[in-house]
């Protein structure tokens, strides 16, 4: 997995590539937790994201959830399987999908 | 025994080194000793005796040679130079003493000087010893060199020769002053001195070997064993807490040896100390992991068949943990005398926590599905309540069913979890399309609500967790849907029990050598045939 970041402003852009799994989640969870502070819009880029488990789904709910506070939280470009596992997890009604 | 010889070998080492030193020693100086002794005699001999062949030649009247050559005839002259000559050799090392003339085959004595009786006397003749000779006749060529030269006589050995010309008037020479030094007492007395001389040598020598070996016994061997020793001992040492009680003070790099091997036997002390205690705390948390394993494990409902009375339905499940405790549960029951309900699911993450958050969510599932009671509403209030205790931001993905065994119809509610697959009887194994609800714990107040269908004799219900689909082998692909349904299809007419170990093999299979990550967990329920509700009633 690899994470790459745009700031601009208070809009901070995530681009995560490849699997969101058990063994690369705490990594995603300690930058996010880190780099949001602040912001106001942050955009997740699933456009290389090939993977998403349920410790993925979790960090994107609690992230979600402190972006509530906050602003907002758009995710971007998902692909067909992962849709798919928005929709069964029920995630697809909580999260911002564009 | 062993000891003994360890410690002798590296004694012995130093002996044999300290040996051929010695023997070395002695050899290069008896052979400088005995080369300086002869060099310096004989430079001495050639001193003394060209001193007195020219000191004699030069008193010798060469004109009065000629004279007793023809007449043989010895006169006043003759007896005093025999006087003089006769001083000389009594004052020196000189044991030949003579003047001669040389011809071509012998030599013809004029003087002649040696010990009593053995003197030749005037006109004499003898035969030249071997290069007599030319040496004799090398001295009348002009400026002949002062050499001494060896000659060896069979009675007297080596004698060291030196010869002078006597000239006459004209400056010819007419006859040779010779001089010999028999070398015979000068060996025999180089010998004894080169004999003292080694002797000292080898008592100097002895002395210090025997000094030198018992100063690498005592400050090398002994403290290199007692090292050893202590190091032998260490395991026995370290077993019972002992600190190190012998000690080495030789003040020099081997008590520096025993100071940092001292200091070695107390960090491994204390780290094995620290070892022990950290291995203990683990094997203790692993021990209570285990139990913690088997505890999850023992609330699943494992005894199958489940509902042996039960002729209406038949019901088989499994779980099979990856390798710490999971989050996955399932669970069946009966709600009443005609209700049956199933559970699957899920919790996000792994280890104690998760198993830990399963063990309130299959609690607060079962607690909450009383008779009658809208599963939807189930969902939600169980939904608020994990919210409550949900300090860690956990979710767990749950889908539930309760079948009634009269009419069939199966009311279910999901949240977030995957589509149970039905097989229809007669029919095949198919994902079954329901409304997904939000995860539980996810966030509050979120509604969930009820769906329901008609299940008839002969139809059959798997359910299961991602663990399943979600397999994965070496070359990173997914086990699936596809595969799921595919193996299912296979053994769609088999019970249930016979079922769930078919499809376990097939992601066995498919996994291969890859790790299990996740919890495989499955469910299978065959409704079977309508339950008599008269029965029922009158019972």
């Amino acid at each position: 997995m690899t994470i790459e970041q745009i700031v601009n402003a208070t809009e901070l852009t995530v681009k995560v590539a490849g699997r969101l799994d058990t063994t690369t989640a705490p990594e995603l969870e300690t930058f996010l937790k880190q780099s949001i502070e602040g912001v106001e819009k942050l955009i997740l880029d699933f456009s290389e994201l090939e993977y998403l488990s349920s410790a993925g789904l979790r960090i994107l709910l609690t992230t979600q959830k402190a972006m509530n506070k906050q602003g907002e939280m758009i995710i971007k470009n998902i692909n067909e399987t992962i849709n798919e596992i928005f929709e069964v997890t029920g995630f697809i009604d909580i999260l911002t999908v564009e | 025994m062993k000891k003994q010889n360890k410690r002798r070998k590296l004694q012995n080492k130093v002996l044999r080194k300290f040996l051929l030193l010695a023997v070395v020693l002695i050899l290069f100086i008896g052979f400088m000793v005995a080369d300086r002794y002869i060099n310096g005699a004989m430079d001495n001999y050639q001193t003394t005796a060209y001193s007195y062949t020219k000191s004699t030649a030069e008193l010798i009247d060469g004109d009065k040679i000629a004279g007793y050559l023809e007449t043989g005839e010895k006169d006043e002259y003759y007896n005093e130079i025999q006087e003089i000559m006769s001083i000389y050799r009594e004052n020196t090392d000189i044991q030949e003493f003579c003047v001669f003339v040389p011809e071509e085959n012998d030599y013809v004595y004029i003087w002649d000087i040696v010990a009593q009786g053995e003197a030749s006397d005037l006109l004499e003749r003898e035969k030249y010893r071997e290069d007599e000779k030319e040496f004799a006749f090398s001295v009348f060529k002009q400026n002949p060199t002062e050499e001494l030269k060896l000659f060896n006589d069979p009675t007297y050995g080596n004698i060291a020769t030196a010869y002078s010309p006597v000239y006459d008037s004209q400056g010819k020479a007419v006859a040779v002053v010779g001089v010999g030094i028999y070398l015979t007492d000068l060996q025999e007395n180089m010998g004894k001195f080169l004999g003292v001389v080694l002797l000292t040598i080898l008592v100097v020598i002895s002395i210090a070997m025997l000094l030198f070996y018992r100063f690498v016994k005592k400050r090398i061997v002994k403290p290199i064993n007692t090292i050893r020793d202590a190091s032998t001992s260490i395991v026995e040492n370290l077993e019972n807490e002992e600190p190190i009680q012998v000690s080495v003070n030789t003040g020099d790099e081997i008590e520096e040896l025993f100071d940092s091997f001292k200091q070695m036997y107390g960090d491994v002390r204390e780290y094995i100390h620290e070892l022990g205690a950290v291995t203990a705390e683990k094997e203790r948390i692993g021990a209570e992991l285990d139990v913690a394993k088997h505890i999850q494990a023992s609330m699943l409902p494992c005894i199958f068949p489940a509902f042996p009375d039960r002729k209406e339905i038949d019901i088989f499940a499994s779980m099979d943990p990856a390798k710490e405790v999971g989050g996955d549960f399932y669970d069946f029951f009966m709600v009443d005398e005609r209700h049956l309900a199933i559970v699957m699911a899920d919790v996000s993450g792994k280890g104690v926590p998760a198993a830990l958050f399963m063990v309130i969510g299959k609690t607060l599932i079962k607690d909450h599905t009383t008779p009658g009671r809208d599963l939807g509403k189930v969902f939600t209030e169980v939904n608020n309540l994990l919210c409550e205790s949900n300090s860690e931001e956990m979710f767990i993905t749950a889908f539930e069913g309760v079948l009634d065994l009269v009419t069939g119809e199966f009311v279910y509610v999901n949240a977030g979890h995957e589509m149970p697959f039905i097989c229809k009887a007669g029919g095949d194994f198919e994902p079954y399309k329901i409304r997904h609800g939000f995860v539980l714990a996810g966030m509050e107040d979120m509604k969930y609500r009820a769906g329901s269908m008609t299940l008839e004799p002969g139809d059959k219900i798997f359910q299961y967790t991602d663990g399943v689909t979600e397999a994965t082998n070496t070359q990173d692909e997914l086990y699936g849907m596809e595969r799921l349904g595919a193996i299912l299809n296979k053994v769609k007419d088999k019970t249930p029990d016979e079922i769930l170990p078919c499809v376990k093999e097939d992601i066995d299979r498919f996994v291969g050598e890859a790790d299990q990550f996740d919890d495989i967990t499955m469910l299978c329920l065959e409704y079977k045939e309508k339950m008599e509700l008269k029965e029922e009633d009158e019972k």
